[in-house]
């Protein structure tokens, strides 16, 4: 599955930087992230649910930050379990600031999927993958407006 | 022998419990004490597992245990059934299939852990709990690109993933020159979709064992119980044979998947010794869709060369069989003894030549599906067939009627050698094609045809004339083919004292109607009431020996050994008659269940005479008492059905949807016993053939992640999606079984599939559609015909 | 969490305890032994678990044990009365609507319901209402012959 999406958040890309990079700030826009508890460095342990339609379900895994160039981007791994089975994924979030003063956050990257979640995800996982991004981006602006 | 029965549509005898809701299969039984076992699955298609930590679901509650790996590491994985050798002679590879993995998974859905719970629930819920830690693989699911240098290893120890190559036919080089010698040739590359068989009973065994008497029982739902006992006992677990009994209860359709010795069934057996407990796993249709044995998945190059007036003068084929990550148990002969020796159909084609290489990918193992091999030929030469008559600016019927072998009954003429191996027994393929033409009314057709596209109505015909080789098998020639096993069969007729009969078959029917159409034809030889006939199926405690049921053998090879075993009734029922008469057993006639004086009215009735052999208080010296005779019949070849399959179809022009407006059907099957239940058959094969061609087909994805895994993903033929079919039966007996009978269950399989494609393409070839990858589905057929 | 249900089934009346996830067809045929509902698939898409609730088709894998308390249910089992076969239940059997007899509790059941409500269905809407009612071995020609046959038959005796 890809993921791909792109925004442009009021705010300058130091502060984008800065929030993205805080765990606690990173579970609460990311749809289906419950916490982000840290393990070591820039490892995480994720804890995740997920309901839409037909798919859902309690993960657990890790998220790990990587490649990363100061206000500009660095990558996301994320691995998780579940029992309808289990998600890999490396996402590439670049920050470009804009004439304003602003961000525009992108991220770009593959998702790969098994067991159930590949089996019925086919039908689903594309407007799932949509409403994600959309959610993404809704809950980063909400959250940026208490910071 | 009187045909008050055989002939007859007979109702059947075994619906009665199936519509009272008292069939009875495997997943209903209960045993006390049973425990249930639900399997742990690998999500990956190719990964190694670095660890396994079971610790957590062990300790909850209601858990009984857990097996790995680990358990199995010298224990024999699940064998291949049919060695066949590479061009070279040596061996085709065999990569063991275990029945819990242990290093390296290598299909999505590959067995890893066992829980046993008291509960399904239970199981399920500490399968969840197990952490198995994987290094995820790349992994190739299509057959071509596991060849490709570099291509992700299925098992390590083959370093090019080629399970074996074949070939078959004439000298390379003779189809060589004749092709070059063609006027015209015409040539395809095929995909012939992988399908799922989808027997809407999910697998479903119980193992049990008896510490009393140290025995073993497994309810399995199988299509052949001995043939499991056999495989398990002597190649999987190592127990021997006299202590195990496989019973095959009602079993919910099995089209093929069913055949197959499964992991789960060693697993189970082996597991109740292990807790001395009853134990069941039943399949979940997800699980179904991962595990039971998928069909077809061929990718070929075909071409066909004519001479100037249209007649076949070669046949040159290049395919390569995607066998899945392990040899399933009749997997190696599919695409070879069961396909390769196909491809001569229906036709005069002097020269053929197959070349194939088999080939293992990160998939779910692929066997017999309905068919088996045949419909993939069948596929590739109705398919050359429609496309050269199109190309040569010949019509698709008169091409056949040129192209045909001409008729032979197998006994006044002799039977029909092949270029690719059999000799066919009989057979009147023209006169097939011919009643399809009446009954579909071709010349009017046209008219209608050319009327219908005027009003911008995309009508489409497409034909098919197949033939295939049933009735397996001759030992002798499977033998000389590889098999592992003796394919006859078995029959005992057990006379009793009241003139009753039991009838003890290894044949096995999931849904064929042998309790009805063997009753039949034991009824009319004996002369009894056909309620005075039950047939007994699917039990090695109570039947000697048997096959089991498929490649469309129950008949012509399980009938006929019970034609042997009445034969041995009625010679000594003649002598027991003889005796009482006062006379010689020649000076006898039997008919209608009476055994009468020659030119007197002198007779004695069946009933006396079973009664007398229990009671032999007034008895000849020389015969032993009883009345009760075991055959084993061994055929002297295949059978050749074939038939004519016709579709109509329109093309929606706005949404490429197809719609099957007519389907006509003329199949030869040699006698029929009972024809309401061979037209049943037919009936649901076309639905397989026309699922195959329009809706069915098996997607994974680049991960080897199959996309298609449930009954929302996958599309079953539903009932709005099928037209009434239009059948009708032409007779050729076999000339070598005493039926004369050929079989019928995977005719509408293998004739179907071509015919609808040829159809669309005969409805869509003037907006420049010549070939489509099957399924047909709305998207594919509007993209061709807009050019997308 | 186990809580206690009140159901009718076939005229019999049950009160047994079920745990808050046990669905229908579990409890129809491991509490109460009626295996002729069967399960075919885990997406309720086959059909082959439909009963009756309360006099209507209903796939008993979609819905909870729970949610049926206080309903009164018929299964396959209680189709004929006594040794006398429901017209549909003959005619499947006279048609041959049934080969392997996995689909055919669920077919019989939703066909009852279709003719409950249109006693004289043509052979489209018979096809469409078969919609969520899979079967593997008799192409469905048989099945929609068989429920034209029980169609005519009930028209007769009504």
């Amino acid at each position: 599955m890809e993921l791909t999406g792109s925004h442009v958040l009021q705010a300058p890309v130091q502060k984008i930087w800065d929030l993205i990079l805080n765990p606690e700030f990173l579970a609460k826009v990311t749809p289906g992230i419950s916490r982000l508890e840290q393990e070591s460095g820039d490892l995480y342990k994720a804890i995740a649910e997920i309901k839409i339609g037909p798919v859902h379900g309690k993960f657990e895994g890790s998220a790990e930050l990587t490649d990363k160039v100061e206000h500009e981007s660095f990558v996301l791994k994320v691995t998780q379990n579940s029992k309808i089975g289990n998600v890999e994924a490396d996402i590439k979030m670049l920050m470009k600031p804009t004439e304003n003063n602003e961000t525009e956050l992108s991220f770009d990257g593959v998702a790969n999927m098994s067991g159930l979640l590949a089996r019925t995800g086919n039908r689903v996982m594309s407007g799932v993958a949509n409403t994600l991004t959309k959610q993404f981006f809704s809950n980063f602006e909400k959250e940026l407006q208490n910071h | 022998m009187s045909n008050k029965y055989i002939g007859q549509s007979v109702k059947r005898v075994e619906d009665k419990r199936f519509i009272t809701g008292q069939g009875r299969y495997t997943d209903d039984i209960v045993l006390p004490r049973m425990v249930h076992a639900y399997i742990l699955r690998s999500p990956y298609a190719h990964a190694r597992i670095k660890s396994i930590d079971t610790s957590e679901a062990l300790a909850m509650k209601g858990v009984v245990t857990i097996y790995t790996g680990k358990d199995f590491e010298n224990i024999n994985g699940v064998p291949c059934g049919w060695q066949v050798n590479f061009k070279d002679g040596t061996t085709m590879r065999e990569p063991k299939h275990p029945l819990l993995v242990l290093d390296k998974v290598k299909h999505a859905g590959d067995g890893v852990a066992m829980v046993v719970a008291e509960t399904k629930e239970i199981a399920a819920d500490a399968a969840e709990a197990i952490n198995v830690k994987y290094e995820v693989l790349k992994a190739v699911t299509n057959p071509k690109e596991a060849l490709a240098p570099g291509a992700p290893l299925v098992h390590d120890e083959y370093p090019d993933n080629v399970a074996f190559d074949w070939q078959i036919g004439n000298d390379k080089a003779e189809v060589d020159a004749a092709m070059a010698s063609a006027h015209h040739i015409t040539k395809l590359d095929f995909t012939n979709n992988r399908v799922v068989p989808n027997a809407m009973e999910p697998r479903s065994y119980i193992g049990d064992y008896d510490t009393a008497y140290d025995r073993y029982t497994l309810y399995t739902s199988t299509q052949n119980p001995h043939l499991i006992r056999l495989l398990m006992c002597a190649f999987v677990l190592g127990i021997p044979e006299h202590k195990v009994r496989v019973v095959g209860p009602d079993v919910g359709g099995g089209f093929g998947s069913k055949i197959y010795h499964y992991t789960e069934e060693a697993l189970v057996t082996w597991a109740a010794k292990q807790l001395r407990r009853p134990i069941k796993w039943t399949s979940d249709r997800s699980e179904a869709f991962l595990t039971d044995a998928h069909g077809r998945d061929h990718v070929s190059t075909a071409e066909m060369g004519f001479d100037k007036d249209g007649h076949i003068v070669g046949l040159r084929i290049k395919t390569y069989a995607n066998l899945g990550a392990y040899l399933s148990t009749f997997a190696s002969a599919v695409p070879t003894y069961l396909h390769g020796t196909l491809l001569q159909g229906v036709y005069t084609t002097p020269k053929i030549h197959l070349d194939m290489t088999c080939v293992f990918t990160h998939t779910t193992a692929v066997d017999a599906y309905r068919g088996a091999g045949r419909p993939e030929a069948t596929y590739l030469l109705e398919r050359l067939m429609d496309v050269s008559a199109h190309e040569m600016g010949i019509d698709p019927a008169e091409l056949r009627f040129k192209n045909f072998i001409p008729p032979f009954d197998g006994v006044n003429q002799p039977g029909y050698q092949t270029q690719v191996a059999l000799q066919y027994d009989s057979g009147n393929y023209k006169a097939v094609l011919e009643r399809g033409l009446e009954m579909l009314g071709y010349a009017d057709f046209k008219e209608k045809q050319a009327e219908a596209r005027k009003n911008g109505k995309l009508l489409g015909v497409g034909f098919s004339t197949y033939i295939e080789a049933c009735g397996i098998a001759p030992s002798a020639v499977v033998g000389a083919l590889g098999a592992r096993a003796g394919l006859f069969e078995s029959a005992q007729v057990r006379v009793q004292p009241t003139g009753k009969v039991s009838v003890y078959t290894g044949s096995h029917s999931h849904g064929q109607g042998h309790e009805t159409s063997f009753a039949q034809v034991v009824a009319d030889k004996l002369g009894i009431p056909l309620a005075d006939v039950e047939i007994i199926h699917g039990d090695s405690d109570s039947v000697a020996f048997g096959m089991g049921t498929y490649g469309s053998r129950s008949l012509a090879v399980g009938g006929s050994a019970i034609v042997k075993s009445i034969e041995k009734v009625l010679e000594k029922g003649a002598k027991i008659a003889a005796h009482k008469l006062e006379c010689s057993a020649d000076d006898l006639d039997f008919a209608d269940g009476k055994w009468t004086v020659k030119g007197t009215d002198k007779s004695i009735g069946f009933g006396d005479v079973a009664l007398t052999a229990y009671v032999p208080h007034v008895y000849p010296a020389n015969l032993e008492p009883g009345l009760d005779f075991s055959s084993f019949y061994d055929p002297a070849n295949f059978t050749y059905p074939f038939g004519c399959h016709i579709a109509v179809v329109e093309v929606d022009a706005e949404t490429g949807k197809v719609t099957i407006k007519r389907f006509v059907a003329v199949d030869d099957v040699g006698n029929v016993i009972n024809p309401m239940i061979v037209e049943g058959q037919i009936h649901g094969g076309l639905a397989q053939g026309i699922g195959q061609a329009l809706l069915e087909g098996v997607i994974y994805d680049e991960n080897g992640q199959l996309t298609t895994g449930t009954f929302m993903d996958y599309a079953m033929p539903r009932a709005d999606d099928l037209p009434m079919f239009e059948t009708d039966r032409k007779t050729t007996p076999c000339p070598h079984n005493p039926l004369g009978v050929k079989g019928a269950g995977e005719a509408g399989a293998i004739g179907s599939t071509p015919a609808v494609v040829n159809a669309v393409m005969n409805a869509t070839w003037h907006l420049g559609v010549s070939d489509l990858e099957m399924p047909l589905t709305p998207q594919r057929v509007w993209r061709a015909m807009n050019h997308k | 969490m186990a809580e206690t249900v009140n159901i009718t089934v076939n005229g019999t009346q049950y009160s047994k305890e079920v745990e808050g996830r046990t669905l229908l067809v579990h409890f129809l045929r491991d509490t109460l032994g009626l295996t002729g509902t069967h399960v075919g698939c885990d997406t309720s898409s086959c059909g082959a678990c439909t009963v009756h609730i309360d006099g209507k088709a209903v796939k008993s894998c979609s819905m909870l044990a729970a949610q049926a308390d206080g309903k009164s249910i018929t299964t396959i089992e209680g189709m004929a009365n006594g040794d006398e076969l429901h017209p549909l239940q003959e005619s499947f059997r006279e048609k041959h609507g049934l080969q392997c007899g996995f689909c055919t509790p669920g077919m019989i059941m939703t066909a009852a319901d279709l003719l409950n409500h249109n006693p004289n269905p043509s052979e489209t809407e018979i096809r469409e209402a078969l919609e969520g009612n899979i079967c593997r071995c008799t192409g469905y020609h048989n099945i929609v012959e068989a429920i034209k046959d029980a169609a005519e038959k009930m028209a007769v005796t009504a």
